[in-house]
């Protein structure tokens, strides 16, 4: 009986740890199609509007789902603090809200790289700026696109897999 | 002042919360230049703070005034001033960026001269029985640069807007068409001083286009414009005249003869339109002065000095 409930627990384990791992892969891609949005909505806030970054970081927490929400935010709450860089509010409002997202190093590094020209320039330039962000994030977006297609169904099965064996060689 | 500190990054917001508080309400600018110590003009005198300033201060400068949004400060950088909430303007020189040979913007700012709004609510009381006799009078204030016109000119413009009671004056209409942001210091579109419930202004827009602007879409009672002598402010000026609107406008000289020495001023002078005249003259030991002269150019009599 014991076996049978250790055999249960060991299988439902594995097969958590695939679909966790699998909802990774699923979530990256939805994320960078959100942070694309979030720059898009800025380009149209800094070119048509020329909002000041404050205003529309406050603007865009309140367009996007939760992590993303959270880093716009901070971001705002920091630059309305005053005594700070727009670079230095930049990164540690994401690192702040990077755990909480499946995003990889190449992702902050071009999130980085783009926090640091943010508001220094004049609104063409910055137009150029995030464009540019998007073409890299649009890159890391066919990509993460590409191992969800191949990785995602095997997560899945493979953790339930991974515990079937397991049991039989215990057997 | 506080909303002037609440601009200034903290190292140098400490450095001008040294001066004391009597003196900081004679302030008139702040100027603040890379490499070299820190200026406060009171009174017409300047004072050195012994600090100077770092590239990294007159960035974080930059940074804070635009609210660490530069882009959108282009129309401003390519200006060269910047107008701040509570009104007060922020001059900026530099390295200035060119294309096709027009001023594109200010780029790498090493000056900075906050220069201090303060509205004097109250100097322009005096004249009103003056201006006004059952209607306001076209008026020209004319002045030297730095007697106080625009002061002068902002302060009527919120007695027309409010009305005065104990003389029996409606409140009217007022059109401000405020090309420098210099009258109302208006920060996006709203203005930051005293003016009464009845006025409208078009901020940052050319007099010639602004004045017929107002006249269409807003209907004004009494039209205020600052420093009208281009060739092409005549026509928008006599325009605006025979529209059948009242207008209070303020000129560069020192007297009304001046005034009639200047090509295009003499055109709109010829029209005799204006009925009153208002001379300011700034004198060290009185403050300011001034005479009102009527429209034949004879002085009505005097009211006495402002003081400030």
């Amino acid at each position: 009986m014991i076996k049978f409930i250790g055999a249960a627990l060991i299988v439902l384990a594995t097969t958590w740890v695939g679909y966790e791992l699998a909802r990774v892969l699923r979530q990256r891609p939805r994320e960078l199609r959100q942070l694309k949005s979030a720059l898009q909505s800025l380009e149209s806030e800094i070119m048509y509007g020329q909002t000041p970054l404050t205003e529309a970081a406050y603007k865009l927490a309140k367009q996007l789902p939760k992590p993303l929400s959270h880093f716009f935010e901070s971001f705002a709450v920091k630059l309305s603090g005053g005594e700070t860089t727009v670079k230095a509010a930049w990164e540690t409002s994401l690192k702040l809200v990077w755990k909480q997202l499946s995003l990889k190093q190449g992702e902050y590094e071009i999130l980085v790289q783009f926090g640091e020209t943010l508001g220094q320039h004049d609104r063409l330039s910055q137009q150029k700026q995030i464009q540019l962000a998007m073409i890299h994030l649009e890159r890391e977006e066919s990509d993460a696109l590409d191992r969800q297609n191949k990785y995602e169904k095997m997560m899945q099965s493979f953790g339930f897999l991974s515990g079937v064996l397991i049991i039989i060689l215990l057997l | 002042m506080d909303t002037v500190f609440t601009l200034l990054p903290k190292k140098l917001e400490e450095q001008f919360r040294k001066i004391p508080l009597s003196m900081a309400n004679k302030v008139e600018e702040l100027r603040i230049r890379i490499g070299r110590p820190l200026e406060v003009i009171i009174e017409g005198r300047p004072t050195f703070l012994p600090y100077l300033v770092h590239d990294e201060d007159a960035r974080q400068l930059l940074h804070h005034i635009s609210k660490y949004s530069l882009y959108a400060l282009e129309e401003e950088l390519k200006r060269g001033y910047i107008t701040v909430s509570g009104g007060h303007r922020v001059g900026l020189a530099g390295k200035v960026v060119l294309e096709n040979g027009e001023v594109k913007a200010i780029r790498d700012v090493s000056s900075f001269n906050i220069r201090i709004a303060r509205q004097k609510i109250g100097t322009a009381e005096k004249l009103i029985p003056s201006l006004y006799t059952d209607e306001w009078h076209h008026t020209i204030i004319i002045g030297a640069p730095q007697t106080g016109k625009t002061t002068l000119l902002r302060d009527i413009a919120r007695i027309i807007s409010t009305g005065c009671e104990k003389r029996n004056i409606l409140p009217k209409k007022v059109g401000i068409v405020d090309e420098r942001s210099e009258i109302a210091g208006s920060v996006r579109g709203v203005p930051q001083l005293d003016f009464g419930p009845r006025v409208d202004v078009l901020d940052g827009c050319p007099k010639v286009e602004g004045m017929m602007m107002l006249i269409r879409s807003m209907s004004p009672d009494v039209l205020i414009v600052d420093e009208i002598g281009r060739p092409e402010d005549t026509a928008a000026v006599l325009e605006a005249v025979n529209a059948g609107i009242k207008l209070m406008i303020t000129a560069h000289g020192r007297t009304l003869a001046d005034l009639k020495k200047r090509p295009y001023m003499a055109q709109i002078l010829d029209q005799h339109i204006f009925e009153r005249f208002i001379e300011l003259n700034r004198n060290d030991k009185s403050g300011w002065g001034c005479t009102i002269l009527d429209e034949t150019g004879n002085a009505l009599p005097k009211i006495g000095s402002v003081k400030e």
